[in-house]
């Protein structure tokens, strides 16, 4: 009798979970969940609400039928734990109800969702298009050994502008303890002279920040002299990029930064980054002795509160300023790429691929997030083709 | 959220085909403390390429014929406050202390309390690590037990235990005191 019982209330259950009232609303919702799914190893903190209204869902659906069919909690346990409804075939019916007290189990079948729901939208693209564009196909490699070019330059630039800025606050630190105790002998550096008549002349506050202002133009005439010394093709480039770290270390800055310019063309951004970042760390020296000269003459003691303040204000421009320059960075890479296919396929792109120069800087954000489509359509085929 | 789960998913809950004895632990402490080194070394993981967690971590230990589900959640300041969004059902706390970092004994103290006053956590053993032992700065455990008046604790299980997760020394002591607890609690 109580096997019977059993029997009738699996089959009934396992209808309903075949049924459009449980399938529409649970697919809907894992469609519409899944995407922050990654096969990352470590889990967002999101899932865990994610799981959490799936719970709630799964709950109050089988509540309603269960009360609409008559099945009370005791038959659904024993039902569901006879060794009929433990065969194979029915534990994989079950899964989506058994997720909602297995977090693992939930979250692997929100991975799943999620590359099902990319390999649909790369069958879309396909049908459309006749062929998947070269985004998406090929091209992974160079891809990622650009990336990585592009994490070693980032990350040199990073370092240079760390020390930079490290350097930048020791001396500034000595600088406070200096001043006013010594008034320097000034330098006969005509730059320091100007520098010089630009504080007298600007009657307008006896603050800081006129010597800040000061300074960056001093920072900034130092660069136009210093660009011509690089002597080669590439001047230009150093210019725009000599800028980037210099106004990064250039702490006085307490105005808007100067327009960032990614370096115009470089072939190995890697062996270039390194000589700019040279000159531009000399000229940023010179620039910071006179900065501090000017500072003397000016005669001027800072309160240590408003520089703490200040650096405050600083760190957040450089934080800025290095996102900027990021993104400057991959547009570029992103360029450089598309010419590179351009001139090394010759077939006719069957694809509407956007023009590479219609195409400007595509943010960092959309690139990455390309990145990990791509990967996953590969992990995909990969799958598939085992299959 | 904040309750033992009733009806329906209680049902579920019994549902599952398993017959090993499961073990839900999490794994708490201020950020840096090594919690994801620790759990990586129990699940005897690569400890060397570690990074901040942003979120958390769940490894699955087989342990004296019990199955250990670790939950490490990310310690960070701002991650803290999701704590207890995962100590429901849980059987045992693991809770670990940098013990080089000596500047923070305080503040971990504090967390830690808050912890043992959770509903959720009413009297569940816990398992203290004092990790990172392996410093010559490290305070001994007896030290921080003393600190954070373990003592005093009436209501529940507790052990402290010195480890130091990048060796794994002292480690497997913890597991096997969490396996004993845990049989002499459940049976």
């Amino acid at each position: 009798m109580a096997e019977d019982d059993s029997e009738w209330v699996v089959e009934s259950i396992v209808g309903y979970l075949g049924s459009p009232e449980w399938v529409i609303p649970v697919t809907d919702f894992m469609e519409n969940k899944c995407t922050v799914f990654d096969a990352e190893d470590e889990n967002k903190l999101s899932y865990t609400e994610i799981h959490q209204q799936y719970k709630n869902l799964v709950e109050k659906l089988l509540e309603n039928y269960m009360q609409e069919v008559g099945i009370n909690e005791q038959q659904f346990l024993t039902a569901c734990t006879s060794p009929y409804a433990k065969s194979k075939t029915l534990q994989v019916v079950f899964q989506p109800v058994l997720a909602t007290d297995d977090f693992q189990m939930f979250r692997s079948l929100m991975v799943r969702k999620n590359m099902e729901l990319q390999l649909q939208a790369l069958r879309v693209i396909k049908e459309r298009n006749g062929a998947l564009p070269e985004c998406l196909t090929d091209g992974v490699d160079v891809m990622t050994e650009l990336q990585q070019q592009e994490m070693k330059i980032l990350e040199e630039v990073l370092k240079k502008s760390k020390e930079e800025y490290d350097e930048e606050m020791s001396r500034r630190v000595l600088l406070e303890e200096e001043v006013g105790s010594t008034s320097s002998g000034c330098s006969d550096n005509p730059m320091a002279e100007s520098s010089k008549q630009l504080i007298s002349s600007s009657a307008s506050s006896q603050e800081i920040s006129t010597v800040k202002v000061n300074g960056k133009s001093i920072i900034s005439e130092q660069r136009k002299t210093a660009a011509p010394e690089g002597g080669d093709g590439k001047s230009a480039a150093k210019i725009g990029s000599s800028a980037k770290p210099d106004c990064g270390s250039k702490t006085v800055e307490s105005r808007v930064l100067p327009a960032v310019r990614a370096p115009v063309k470089c072939d190995e951004p890697h062996a270039s980054s390194s000589p700019q970042t040279k000159t531009q760390s000399s000229s940023n020296q010179t620039a910071e002795t006179w900065l501090e000269e000017a500072h003397r003459e000016a005669g001027f003691s800072k309160p240590f509160t408003e520089l703490s303040a200040s650096q405050q204000e600083q760190l957040q421009q450089r934080a800025a300023y290095l996102r900027q320059q990021r993104d400057k960075l991959h547009a570029l890479k992103r360029e450089q790429q598309k010419n590179k296919q351009a001139t090394t396929t010759e077939e006719p792109p069957t694809s509407p691929t956007p023009a590479p120069t219609t195409t400007p800087a595509i943010s960092a954000e959309e690139r990455k997030k390309l990145q990990k489509r791509k990967h996953l359509a590969d992990k995909l085929k990969e799958e598939v083709i085992k299959k | 959220m904040g309750e033992a789960q009733k009806g329906l998913l209680s049902v579920i809950e019994k549902l599952k085909g398993t017959t090993e004895q499961e073990v839900r632990i999490v794994l708490l402490g201020l950020d840096n403390a090594g919690k994801t080194t620790l759990l990586k070394s129990l699940a005897s993981e690569d400890v060397n390429t570690i990074t901040p967690t942003q979120g958390f971590n769940i490894k699955s230990v087989a342990s004296h014929g019990m199955k250990l589900n670790v939950w490490d959640i990310g310690g960070q300041r701002k991650i803290r406050p999701f704590w207890k969004k995962y100590l429901e059902n849980t059987d045992l706390l693991i809770y670990v202390i940098d013990s080089a970092d000596k500047k923070r004994f305080e503040e971990t103290g504090l967390e830690l309390s808050e912890l043992i006053d959770e509903e959720n956590l009413k009297g569940v053993p816990v398992l203290i690590f004092a990790n990172k032992q392996d410093l010559a700065t490290a305070s001994p455990a007896s030290e921080i037990a003393e600190g954070l008046n373990l003592h005093t604790y009436r209501d529940r299980e507790w052990q402290i235990q010195a480890c130091s997760a990048v060796s794994g020394e002292g480690v497997q002591d913890g597991m096997n005191w969490i396996c004993n607890n845990i049989v002499n609690k459940k049976k």
